[in-house]
This record gives C-alpha cells, sequence and structure tokens, in this order.
C-alpha cells in the first residue's frame, strides 16, 4: 500500500521502521496542519511560522518512538506545535500576545482548524465524482445548473447527487470518529 | 432617510419593511426579492431538517438550503447597493451620452438581480425535492418555499429585463429567464406534489 492511503497508526509503524517515503508522507499530511496552527491558531508572523514549522518535524522525528498510541499521532502533533508556538511568542517578548490569543478565541480556532482538516481528510476518501460535485457546490458557490453543465448531468439531479455525497462524507467522518479508527 | 444598505438581517423585521416603504429608491424590489429568496431557503432547511427522521437524503438537503441562504443573504444588501450607485450615475448624466462609469454602475445592478434569480432557482430546485420527499407534515411548507423562490426568480429575472444596460440578445437576459423558466417548473412539480 502507499504511504498516502495508510492510517495515520499504520504511518506511524512505518516511520517507526525507517520507512523514508513514510517520513515523506507524515510531513506531507501534517505539514498543512502544522503551518494553519502556527498562522491561524496563534498568528504567528511567516517566519516565526517557518521555524516553528521545522521544530516540529524536528522533534516528531526525534520523538516519534516514544509516542505510545500511534494513532494519536495527529492530536500528539497539534499538542507539539501549541507549545512550540507558545514558546516562540514567549522568546519574542510578545507574552502579552500569548494571553490575547489563549481561549477561548485560541480554543475555537484550533477546533475549526481540527474540524477543517478532519473535513478535508475525509473528502480525500471519497470517490472523485463525489469530491467534485461537493467542491463546486460548498467551495466555489456554483449553481445547480452550471455544475450539471460542467459534468453533463440534468440540472435537477444535482441536489440529490449532492445530499447523498453529503451522506457518504458523514459516514467517513463518523467510521473516523469511531474507538479503533484513524485517529483525528 | 439616505440610503443605508448595510445590515438589513439585523434589523427588526418592522424597522426592515419601514425601510422598503420609505421613499428613498433602495432597498427595493431587488433587496425584497432576495430577502424572499432567503426566506425560502430558511423554509427548506427547516423541512430537511425535520424531515431526517424518514428521508435519508434529508440532512444534505439541509445542508444545501443553508449553503443557498447563506449565498442569497449578501444579495439584499448587494442589490441596495448596486440600485443606489446606478441611481445616482443616472441622475448626473448628461442627456444623451452614456459613459463608461455609468456603462459599469448600470451592468453591476444588472448581475446582482441575476445573481438572486440563479440562487433563487436553486433554492426551488431543492424545495420541490423536499416537497416530495420531504416528511409529509412538511411538504407545504416545502412547496411554500418553491414558489417565493419562484416569486424571487421571476422578480429578479424582470429587474434584469427592464435594466438600461441590457438589450434583447444579453448573455444575462437569457441566463435570468432560463433561471425564471426552471423556478417556475419546480415550483409546479412542487404544488403537485400532493401532501
Amino acid at each position: 500500500m502507499t504511504p498516502a492511503r495508510l492510517s495515520d497508526a499504520q504511518l506511524v509503524r512505518r516511520c517507526r521502521a525507517g520507512d523514508p517515503e513514510a517520513w515523506n508522507e507524515l510531513v506531507e499530511r501534517f505539514s498543512r496542519y502544522v503551518y494553519a496552527i502556527c498562522v491561524h491558531g496563534f498568528r504567528l508572523r511567516e517566519h516565526d511560522a517557518e521555524d516553528v514549522f521545522q521544530d516540529v518535524f524536528t522533534r516528531v522525528y526525534e520523538r516519534l518512538g516514544s509516542l505510545r498510541d500511534a494513532a494519536a499521532v495527529r492530536p500528539w502533533i497539534a499538542q507539539l506545535t501549541r507549545r512550540l508556538c507558545l514558546d516562540k511568542l514567549a522568546a519574542g517578548g510578545r507574552e502579552e500576545a500569548v494571553e490575547e490569543v489563549r481561549p477561548p478565541e485560541l480554543e475555537g480556532s484550533l477546533d475549526e482548524i481540527d474540524e477543517a482538516f478532519a473535513v478535508r481528510e475525509a473528502l480525500a476518501q471519497l470517490p472523485e465524482p463525489c469530491r467534485e460535485v461537493l467542491d463546486r457546490f460548498f467551495a466555489h458557490d456554483e449553481s445547480y445548473r452550471t455544475i450539471g453543465a460542467a459534468l453533463d448531468l440534468p440540472a435537477g439531479t444535482i441536489a440529490s447527487r449532492i445530499s447523498r455525497c453529503l451522506r457518504r462524507l458523514r459516514e467517513v467522518l463518523e467510521g473516523r470518529n469511531e474507538p479503533g479508527s484513524r485517529s483525528s | 432617510m439616505p440610503v443605508s444598505p448595510s445590515g438589513y438581517l439585523d434589523l427588526r423585521l418592522r424597522e426592515l419593511l419601514d425601510r422598503l416603504a420609505g421613499e428613498t429608491a433602495a432597498p427595493g424590489g431587488g433587496s425584497a426579492a432576495a430577502l424572499t429568496v432567503t426566506a425560502a431557503a430558511a423554509l427548506v432547511r427547516m423541512v430537511g431538517r425535520r424531515s431526517r427522521g424518514s428521508w435519508a437524503e434529508a440532512a444534505g438537503v439541509a445542508a444545501q438550503a443553508k449553503a443557498l441562504q447563506d449565498r442569497a443573504e449578501p444579495l439584499a444588501e448587494a442589490d441596495a447597493e448596486a440600485w443606489a450607485a446606478a441611481l445616482e450615475a443616472l441622475a448626473v448624466v448628461v442627456e444623451g451620452e452614456r459613459d463608461e462609469e455609468l456603462e459599469t454602475k448600470l451592468a453591476r445592478s444588472a448581475e446582482v438581480p441575476l445573481a438572486i434569480a440563479e440562487t433563487a432557482a436553486d433554492v426551488a430546485s431543492l424545495a420541490a425535492l423536499a416537497a416530495e420527499l420531504g416528511e409529509g407534515t412538511f411538504r407545504g411548507d416545502a412547496a411554500a418555499a418553491a414558489v417565493l423562490a419562484h416569486a424571487g426568480a421571476r422578480a429578479a429575472a424582470h429587474l434584469v429585463a427592464i435594466n438600461l444596460g441590457i438589450g434583447e440578445d444579453d448573455e444575462r437576459l437569457r441566463r435570468a429567464r432560463l433561471a425564471e423558466e426552471a423556478a417556475a417548473a419546480d415550483a409546479a412539480r412542487a404544488l403537485g406534489a400532493g401532501p
């Protein structure tokens, strides 16, 4: 199985076994997540976010062996990123900023980031036609007529199609949150 | 009262109606059409939410209705702004002359009702689906939503048609009419769906 199709837990096991492709996938899978926490959660400046980004993945590389639950890699990386963001703010003499971004605003932002990434991952598991129709309607605000014309489908069937795809998305998300499934 | 198009949806309903009834030109028919379409989308959302126990696609219909409601809401303010700007430009134009700025403002004042008409067509389509397959008790609400959406589409298409910047062969007019026709068909379908 290619690393891109592995669950988080399987990916961690392959990294621990020293598979370089798995490491590349791990960085690819979590890089946007880490960056989003830095920039949108803690509002770090770009160069500070890049520093934290490097530190996070250096530590992940050094400490992945100490992670007890391989399926919990995402919350572990999130916690590591938050701690390093706070260190960065404190080191820059921005203790006030640390206080400013702390709960509830920060928690709300981090929850939204987690939710957005969960949906993004779930979308990636849907068949391409579903991904496309959801993307066109919800992300690009296209009308049923426009979507129907682009996909060569009757406009009157698009709403039902979107509903069925949303149901599949929900099933993926619910499966993802069940015990023993791919971690959030 | 000067035109203040911001925050219509934050106004109390009575105050909003007073603004519509006021002597200023905006908000006018386009804003009223957008608000009607918004209300229709909200009704479909309700039908979707109340049909989850009996209809597998109901949650997806509610989610789409929410997205359409979010699209329609800002069009009420956008139409008032565009219409006010077009009127202002028309007031100072020298008879027999058309300048680029005026053309731009007229075009904008046609594009917003076109967006209202096309959003209304989608709301009518979703409402017809809910009228056919939603929970029986609420199918009447879905049919009402389809009729309201059609009314919004028809009003908005008319505003596109009478816009001074639009000719009979204009693509925007063709799209507005298509949207109105689709909404009419969906409203008829919804009304024929039965209880």
